[in-house]
């Protein structure tokens, strides 16, 4: 990687004033921030930014915020572990600390940072491949449209294919979690839900709202509803350490074998977390039954327009779907 | 004083004594460098950090080839950046071609170093899969020689194919099927490079990871333009090589070359991406078979074509039909050659490869005769040991109790689980040339020397065992040196070889040094040198046990030198060919195609097994590389691009902790041969056509392309349905 200048500011404040204050030619020179460190590293180690200074946001006591309450608020700097080992988080927002514990290995879990996670930039291999220069970097193509496609998206694609990689966030827009960021006008706060931006929306070179110098600062979840209980399902192709092939997260609200209510959200078939509308419309006030499961999944992939090597990614989703409400129904998940 | 043993003693040619009265061979015994490994104290070549050491890096191309030209001056211009050597200046040939190389303080300025030579480039037009060497107009990635034709070792025809024809016509039941193997990487986890440590003067020591200690103070010489007698090998641990480490590589070269020209130690080693793209790899291929059976399912003809993918070299020519007896067998064997690396050698070359198209076509065959899979493979080996070695597997993995013997099955819709098998095959003799010495010292110690390296195979433990054993004293007494040039001559460790060349020649100096120390030492016990017993720490007369001398005693009594005895082989101690069987048991989620290896057992027959510690490291460690060739790995190359587009451990995926399934290595006591085997190579071989076997076996479900990836299972699955 470039040699770089280290900055450890204290606050919020100071970290944003060492940011540039737009996104200028010369982006991939900018300063960046930096939590846990675990994904803006590769992205130096393969040259795919070459910041002149690096903003540790390690000392900013702002965003170490952790309150298990009535809601959940997270700051920034909330490690995966933390989040994973909280036997409370598991109870109330059980898909969230499965999300967490699905993340890379021990060792990154215990680095990396909740907001870091949700920030984290796309594994697609064309984009990590410093000599591929796609869309995404200022390129003029999507390489996996026609190229390799087996890790891409199957939802809300082009003019890039990637699918967002972040656990969390599938789990987060799932349980209705809502995101604070600092703005130059101050703190917003909305939905994670539209923090996030397909390419065909936003700028094709990133994938959600955040500026370059805002800070994601926290995340605050609302408690589940009585009656409601969620679970989140990584598909790994490689059980050790992998990002997710196909996910799901799901909430609902079971009783007496009927869906009262539910929320799904599918990871890692589209670039932003994918809410599947139309099933959650079907599901409410059904039968819990594996032929409503399976019309879900059916409902939920709809609108898949599959690339040449990530059709499975059709069958795969609507198995992890059935499984989750298997998991749901059967007590597996709270 | 040098002692030497009289020839033509009563004890004769040096044997490794009856199995049930050995002490410490044929005993599990703990690695000598388990500690140090585990503690990270265990240095390896690429830890080695001579005083004044510079790192070296190589400067790469790209592209899959081009010509270019390059200006050295921007990285020699730079604060700290030492020296700066052309490495190549004809057209690159493959992605990661690497033409020049920079030397600078440290890691970060040698990377900032090689990126700043400015390297100008004009891509050429490439064929970098096999599709693209094939097509018309392709460019011709060899020079004159077509894309497409026989090239390597084993390359055109053999059999009769118009007879093969018509005995598949005849067959009672017939399959045909086409398979791909895509290339697989060696992935040692230390990369290929040597440190070269030189200061300028007529000397050498270059830290190798390597295979061959002996094979590398020629060539260093010769980049360094030194006296081959004057550089020095050294490899005291190093981490894997599977066959890609027999030379220094251009890593090397380039370490001695700047090291040479700056007058300093210089580090080079590959990282990870450079690794994938330049450092060999295991050939893919395409095979077409058509195979039948008579009405006992007996096989009648088999007629197979197979194209190996071997990037610029030819790939390993392995033949059908492998291992299985058939009556009527055609084979056409051709290479096809792309803008890639040339393969190499890799644990066993060719073998997998063929293994994993026979073992899925004889389970096919199987299943359409309707016979159970093991009496299958029974009717169709001839070896009475393969019938016993498949009994076995069976045994343990369950086979009796099993519901799907003849007929695949299809799981409960939500999972399956299904069992499959494959033999393997294997010389693993060894071959005169080592030298070896054994040295008892005054003081009580004992030093066993041969300059062969340890690849992490558990050699060096052998070589305190194996006089620890002759000297009646524990592993812990004996000091085991190896790894070094200075040392006596070694093996290059390829073929399963290491072991049978090595240890019959450390025997037979374990032997004669206690033949001499014997003769030395009986007048002190009043006795014939034939009678002087080593056991238990103590020397004494086989007549009277009780009393003697305690090892300490006995060496004190020797010269100040010490007693030394040299070794030479001695072809009874080892001997070559085995047979091997494996079985799996998978588990298949038909939801999300996922393949859960939950268990695989090994049988070797293996002669004397010295070390059945190790030897079991090496059969599971074998299970593991071939879980990884079945279930995930694959160089992935975009065709447009020219790349390789997963050269790290992140998208190129090995097995991790959690993919490790019960692993059950089994010695076959049968086979009662008083010598010893290499195991290296032959448990790699049969892993890869038992799981795709138990996947069929659980839900009816063939993949004939590997990796076998969800994606695979489930769209099979999905349009079964």
């Amino acid at each position: 990687m470039k040699t770089f200048k280290i900055h450890r500011p204290k606050t919020v404040e100071q970290a944003t004033g060492l940011l540039p204050s737009r996104r200028g030619p010369a982006e991939i020179d900018e300063a960046r921030p930096m939590a846990g460190g675990q994904d803006l590293l590769t992205e130096m180690k393969s040259y795919l930014v070459q910041p002149e200074s690096v903003v540790d946001l390690g000392a900013v006591a702002e965003l170490e915020e952790y309150e298990v309450g009535a809601s959940l608020r997270l700051g920034a700097l909330t490690t995966l572990a933390r989040i994973a080992s909280d036997t409370e988080i598991g109870a109330r927002w059980t898909a969230l600390a499965e999300a967490a514990a699905s993340v890379a290995s021990p060792q990154i879990r215990t680095q990396a940072t909740l907001g870091g996670n949700l920030c984290q930039r796309p594994r697609c291999w064309y984009f990590r491949h410093e000599d591929a220069v796609c869309i995404k970097k200022g390129g003029s193509e999507c390489f996996a449209e026609s190229g390799l496609s087996k890790y891409n998206a199957i939802l809300g694609g082009g003019p890039s294919y990637i699918v967002h990689p972040s656990d969390c966030a599938t789990a987060l827009v799932c349980l209705d979690a809502e995101v604070t960021r600092s703005t130059k006008r101050g703190e917003r706060t909305q939905p994670l839900e539209e923090f996030f931006t397909l390419p065909s929306e936003g700028s094709v070179m990133r994938e959600n709202v955040l500026k370059a110098d805002e800070l994601l600062l926290k995340i605050e979840v609302p408690a589940l509803p009585e009656g409601w209980k969620s679970t989140y399902l990584k598909f790994k192709e490689r059980a050790s350490y992998d990002f997710a092939l196909c996910a799901v997260a799901l909430s609902a609200k079971l009783e007496g074998g009927k869906i009262e209510d539910a929320r799904l959200v599918l990871g890692a078939v589209a670039p932003i977390p994918w809410r599947a509308r139309a099933a959650e419309e079907f599901l409410a006030g059904k039968q819990s039954t594996p032929e409503v499961w399976e019309k879900a999944g059916e409902l939920a992939m709809e609108e898949a327009e599959p690339l040449a090597d990530n059709a499975f990614k059709v069958p795969l989703a609507q198995g992890l779907i059935q499984k989750a409400f298997k998991s749901l129904t059967d007590g597996g998940a709270k | 004083m040098s002692l030497q043993p009289k020839k033509n003693t009563k004890d004769g040619q040096p044997t490794w004594g009856e199995r049930d009265r050995l002490s410490v061979l044929n005993t599990d015994t703990r690695r000598l460098s388990a500690g140090a490994k585990v503690s990270g104290e265990a240095l390896y070549s690429m830890d080695q950090r001579p005083e004044g050491m510079l790192f070296g890096r190589l400067v790469c191309v790209p592209v899959a080839t081009a010509e270019f030209t390059l200006d050295l001056e921007p990285a020699l211009a730079m604060d700290g950046v030492e020296g700066a050597i052309v490495l190549r200046k004809d057209k690159t040939l493959y992605n990661g071609q690497a033409v020049a190389a920079v030397a600078a303080r440290t890691p970060e300025l040698a990377e900032d170093a090689a990126r700043a030579v400015k390297l100008e480039i004009k891509p050429l037009p490439w064929a970098v899969t096999a599709e693209q060497a094939m097509a018309e107009r392709a460019p011709q990635v060899l020079g004159r020689r077509p894309n497409y034709g026989p090239r390597g070792r084993g390359d055109g025809t053999t059999g009769d194919e118009e007879e093969t024809m018509l005995a598949l016509e005849g067959a009672a039941y017939r399959v045909e099927s086409e398979y791909h193997v895509p290339v697989q990487h060696h992935c040692s986890l230390e990369t290929h490079g040597v440190v070269a440590d030189y200061d300028g003067g007529e000397e050498a020591t270059i830290y190798a990871s390597t295979q061959s200690v002996f094979g590398i103070p020629g060539s260093a010489a010769r980049e360094m333009d030194l006296s081959r007698k004057n550089v020095r090998c050294v490899v005291e641990h190093m981490g894997g090589g599977f066959g890609s480490k027999f030379s220094m590589d251009v890593a090397g070269k380039a370490a001695c070359a700047l090291a040479k020209e700056t007058g300093r130690p210089v580090y080079v080693f590959n990282d990870r991406e450079q690794e994938f793209q330049t450092s060999g790899n295991r050939s893919g291929s395409t095979q077409r078979i058509q195979a039948g059976v008579d009405e006992e399912g007996k096989l009648v003809a088999m007629h197979s074509e197979m194209e190996k993918l071997g990037g610029l070299g030819p790939g390993p020519g392995t033949r059908q039909p492998y291992i299985y007896d058939v009556a009527e067998s055609f084979t056409r064997e051709h290479s096809i050659h792309t803008n890639t690396d040339a393969s190499r050698a890799m644990r066993a070359p060719g073998h997998p490869q063929v293994s994993f198209a026979m073992e899925s076509t004889i389970d096919q065959l199987a299943y359409e005769a309707g016979i159970d899979l093991v009496e299958f493979r029974k009717l169709n080996l001839s070896d009475p040991v393969y019938h016993r070695q498949l009994d076995r597997v069976a045994r343990e993995i369950g086979w009796a109790d099993h519901p799907h013997k003849s007929a695949p099955g299809t799981g409960d819709g939500w999972t399956a689980e299904g069992i499959g098998f494959g033999v393997t095959i294997w010389g693993g003799g060894g071959y005169a040339g080592c030298g070896a010495n054994v040295r008892i010292e005054r003081d009580g110690g004992v030093i066993s020397s041969i300059g062969v390296q340890d690849l992490g195979t558990g050699v060096r433990t052998l070589v305190a065992m194996i006089p620890a054993e002759e000297f009646g004293l524990t592993v812990e007494d004996v000091d085991a040196r190896i790894g070094d040039s200075h040392l006596p001559q070694g093996v290059s460790s390829g073929g399963s070889v290491t072991t049978g060349s090595v240890s019959p020649v450390v025997k037979s100096a374990a032997w004669n040094a206690r033949l001499a120390f014997a003769e030395h030492l009986a007048p002190i016990l009043s006795c014939e040198p034939g009678n002087v017993t080593f056991a238990d720490g103590k020397v004494f007369d086989r007549a009277s046990p009780d009393r003697g001398l305690s090892w300490q005693d006995a060496c004190a009594a020797l010269p100040t030198e010490g007693l030394t005895a040299n070794g030479e082989f001695v072809d009874d101690l080892q001997a070559s060919g085995v047979h091997g069987a494996q079985a799996a048991r998978v588990r298949v989620d038909l939801k999300t195609g996922q393949l859960t290896v939950l268990k695989m057992v090994a049988i070797q027959d293996s002669g004397l097994v010295l070390n059945p510690l190790t030897w079991r490291s090496q059969v599971n460690g074998a299970m593991i590389q071939a879980l990884g060739q079945a279930l995930l790995e694959e160089r992935c190359m975009d065709p447009d691009l020219g790349l390789q587009i997963n050269p790290n451990f992140g998208d190129y995926k090995i097995p991790g902790s959690l993919e490790i399934p019960e692993l059950v290595a089994i010695i076959d006591e049968e086979d009662t041969r008083q010598a010893v085997i290499g195991v290296g190579e032959p448990p790699v071989i049969p892993g890869v056509g038992a799981i795709a076997n138990a996947l069929q076996n659980a839900c009816d479900v063939r993949i004939t392309s590997l990796p076998l990836t969800p994606d695979k299972i489930l769209s099979a699955i999905a349009s079964q349905s």
